[in-house]
């Protein structure tokens, strides 16, 4: 596990903003998702250790989050939602800095933040003044600075904001590469529920200070009876009442059925073809049917 | 993913080398200061500038050794003990600090202005706060990387004089207070320290650096401004007289006491007020030349430093109550 939260609870005064709060974050890649206000902020900063949990406690990384904020901020890298940097530093010197700063000795923190710049793409703009740096530059070299110390952890805070569709792709590409063999987990915060998609193998949704679903993407896109979906060439009311009368539930919208039965999804499979080749309907194409992400969401934020 | 670079393996690899213990990380940022402020070619000339006094009095020194060598038997010799009989050494360190106070406040400006300002306006506390540091050492390394080079620019210049002194004026008494240079250098230690607390305050107040320059040249001038024009003011209705003093002597009425202590009340007094009551002189005329002028006499020790270090105190504190450290995820 990479964090474990029991019953954590941050109050800001008279506010609770996460109520009695647990979470299991699996190794690999998280998305955390919840609608503004729902306290994914507020956990990010209890992860950290800047906010003192007035109930429950927990561990990151092995380390527990009220008492050692530092170590887990060694062991961790943030890229914020913001645009930052220091002033008058160019690429090198600011990732080297912030190496420096995580605790590696100088020599190594430049040569590192040369590694890494190169990795992300920045190639000989790395001697630029981050300040004459664009929208897309400024997401690069702020994942550049959180990867320097080489972190256990990546949070990444709306990592794709402001970038355009080109340059959201490629930091897809790099976040997805970083996070999968390469030994670093990485808890992605994005309001894009297709970006999440795209690189993350598990979710945590957020919602009014609790967390309403947790688990594998796969998982929690299985709808319950697995049903099948199938689409028609065009629409065929034998097919549709031959597979009731095997038993099925049967859902159209439009060419697509959505169909439930009984039995293994091969043997499923297996009567629908069959049933299709008696009925003279085309099958054009069949799958297990899922939720979408965002249908998850919906479900686990009203819940 | 980039396509092609000059380092030939682009794929991610871990850092696998050493971490340092999550401890002391204002020295990184304090180091960081001094680097970017050692790059900077208008402090070496801030340096050099604020060096005039010292210069100007070695070459004064210079010139009439000089003298005295080429004028004929005892008479040059004569002259030139007479010179430097009416020097008093540790009061051409108070002269040197005293005319570089400009210089001072323009290197203070320079490095300070902008540190905490400048990091408000480009978020650099996203990115410093979120590594193993707190706001402690994100303010004592700020503090300190705006100190460090101040202290390093106020003591250059009188070290200088110091070893030219030392080297040269030995057998003319230069040597005969040993204490004075510790006394002088707590001077400068304050000096940089009184400036660096206000300054690193006012920036942490504003998220452009020319807005906090400005504001913190305005306390200056405006304070040295008003108290030096009142003591013109009150100068000027006594008739600059000669003889007991031009401010009539202290002593000779309360007002001219008061007038004294007025003279302190401003950001340049105060520092000035501090080299006098620490080294223990009320100052000498400058470059050793006869002067009518009598100087205003030192300040009170206590009084002095214990203003200059709740100075310092209130310039952290309000640096200290600007910086939040959970505001780095927002």
């Amino acid at each position: 596990m990479v964090a474990s939260l029991q019953n954590l609870t941050v109050r800001y005064g008279s506010f609770t903003a996460l109520d009695s709060l647990s979470a299991e974050i699996p190794e690999g890649c998280v998305g955390l998702l919840g609608p503004n206000g729902a306290g994914k902020t507020t956990l990010i900063k209890t992860m950290l250790g800047f906010l003192t949990p007035a109930g429950g406690g927990g561990s990151v990384l092995g380390l527990d989050i009220r008492t050692q904020g530092r170590e887990i901020r060694q062991k961790v890298g943030l890229m914020p939602e913001q645009d930052c940097h220091i002033p008058g530093l160019n690429a090198v010197q600011f990732v080297a800095f912030a190496g420096e700063l995580a605790g590696m000795p100088s020599e190594l923190a430049l040569r590192r933040a040369h590694e890494v710049l190169e990795y992300c793409g920045l190639g000989e703009a790395r001697y630029r003044n981050v300040e004459t740096y664009s929208t897309g530059m400024k997401q690069r070299i702020k994942l550049a600075q959180a990867l320097v110390h080489g972190p256990s952890l990546l949070l990444l805070d709306e990592p794709t904001n402001g970038l355009d569709p080109r340059g959201r792709e490629e930091m897809l590409d790099l976040i997805r590469s970083v996070s999968h063999g390469k030994g670093v987990n990485v808890i992605v915060s994005s309001h894009l529920l297709p970006d999440v998609e795209r690189v993350c193998d598990h979710v945590v949704v957020v919602s009014r200070g609790k967390v309403t679903e947790q688990g594998a993407i796969a998982r929690l896109k299985v709808i319950e009876g697995r049903p099948i979906d199938i689409e028609l060439k065009e629409e065929s009311p034998e097919f549709v009442r031959a597979m009731r009368d095997l038993g099925a539930t049967v859902e159209a919208t439009g060419l697509v059925l959505r169909v439930r039965l009984e039995g293994s999804a091969e043997q499923v499979s297996a009567t629908i073809f069959r049933t299709a080749r008696q009925t003279g309907a085309q099958v054009r194409g069949l799958a297990v049917a899922q939720r979408s992400l965002e249908g998850v969401f919906e479900e686990a934020v009203r819940a | 993913m980039p396509e092609s670079g000059l380092i030939a393996d682009l794929s991610y690899r871990g850092y696998d080398g050493p971490l340092l213990p999550p401890t002391h990380r204002w020295w990184v940022i304090a180091r960081m200061g001094v680097r970017q402020a050692f790059r900077k070619r208008a402090y070496w000339v801030v340096t050099a500038l604020s060096a005039w006094y010292y210069l100007v009095m070695m070459a004064v020194l210079f010139f009439f050794e000089r003298a005295a060598q080429s004028a004929p038997g005892a008479r040059g010799e004569a002259g030139f003990e007479a010179f430097i009989g009416r020097i008093v050494w540790k009061d051409q360190f108070l002269h040197g600090f005293g005319f570089a106070q400009l210089l001072y406040l323009i290197a203070a400006l320079m490095l300070g202005a902008g540190a905490i300002a400048n990091d408000n306006r480009s978020k650099a506390l996203l990115v410093i706060l979120s590594k193993p540091c707190d706001k402690r050492d994100y303010l004592a390394g700020k503090w300190m990387g705006v100190f460090l080079p101040l202290l390093t620019m106020m003591l250059i210049p009188p070290l200088v004089f110091f070893v030219y002194g030392a080297l040269s004026y030995r057998d003319y008494g230069f040597l005969d207070n040993p204490w004075f240079f510790p006394k002088f250098l707590i001077v400068l230690v304050l000096g940089a320290a009184v400036h660096t607390s206000l300054v690193i305050g006012i920036s942490s107040l504003f998220d452009q650096g020319r807005l906090a320059g400005a504001s913190y040249a305005g306390i200056y001038f405006l304070t040295n401004f008003f108290t030096q024009l009142m003591v013109f003011a009150w100068l000027a209705s006594q008739g600059f007289r000669r003889g007991g003093g031009l401010r009539g002597g202290a002593g000779q009425s309360p007002f001219a006491e008061y007038v004294d202590r007025l003279y302190y009340v401003s950001i340049d007094g105060l520092l000035i007020g501090l080299c006098k009551a620490i080294v223990g002189t009320d100052g000498s005329p400058q470059f050793g030349m006869p002067s009518p002028i009598r100087p205003v006499p030192a300040p009170p020790l206590l009084t002095t430093v214990l203003v200059a270090l709740a100075l310092c105190a209130a310039g952290v504190a309000v640096a200290w109550s600007r910086i939040r450290a959970v505001e780095v995820v927002r």
